[in-house]
């Protein structure tokens, strides 16, 4: 699945490490979404556009 | 920005993974207590063997409860390579088991039955620890 997840957390200046830590999930986890070589489950979806004050759709797409 | 209460995430997830480790102990020592007791302590009286058998089965049915706790806990990314490991070992073991079988109905097996159940026992969890190293190479 296809996501801004990387440019999200770079504007942020966020690691990937600190990304994963708001989020509640490994670092592992984080790099495998943004190399789109995982889809996060729904609830971790929601924490991330919470985390980002986005929807999910503005996140993610197919 | 509001982050949500990571240390208590954490803190299941070491507390699941303590859980596991504990329970993966005591069902081998419980085990080997079962396989080496009658020889070696009580000098083959059913009653003992028959205790020892049941604190293994005990000791088991907690390691599977733990397992399936741990599995309930840990991250995602992890839960999704365990369960990919999981679920080529069951069908390894489906696999190889009914081929076994198979080969033994058919007189085809000529060393110890004893021992090729325990050297199953092992092939499998190697191939469940080989799984899970592939699986984390996999999402690095």
């Amino acid at each position: 699945m296809r996501n801004r997840l990387k440019d999200l957390r770079s504007q942020r200046n966020w690691t990937q490490a600190e990304l994963a830590e708001h989020a509640g999930v490994s670092r592992q986890t984080i790099n495998a979404i943004e190399k789109e070589k995982f889809d996060p489950s729904l609830p971790l979806a929601f924490r991330l556009a919470r985390l980002f004050d986005l929807s999910i759709e503005e996140i993610f797409e197919d | 920005m509001q982050a949500p209460d990571q240390t208590g995430h954490y803190r299941d997830e070491m507390k699941a993974s303590a859980g596991l480790a504990v329970w993966t102990l005591a069902w081998v020592g419980t085990l080997a207590l079962a396989v080496f007791g009658p020889e070696l302590l009580w000098d083959s009286q059913p009653v003992a063997s028959w205790a020892a058998v049941a604190t293994n089965v005990a000791a088991g049915t907690g390691l599977i409860l733990a397992h399936a706790r741990y599995l309930r806990k840990i991250d995602e990314l992890q839960r999704k390579i365990n369960l990919d490991a999981l679920a080529i070992t069951l069908g390894v073991g489906y696999v190889v088991g009914f081929a076994y079988m198979a080969a033994s109905i058919g007189d085809l097996i000529a060393f110890d039955g004893n021992a090729s159940i325990a050297l199953f026992s092992v092939l499998l969890s190697v191939i469940y620890m080989g799984t899970i190293v592939v699986g984390n190479l996999r999402y690095r």
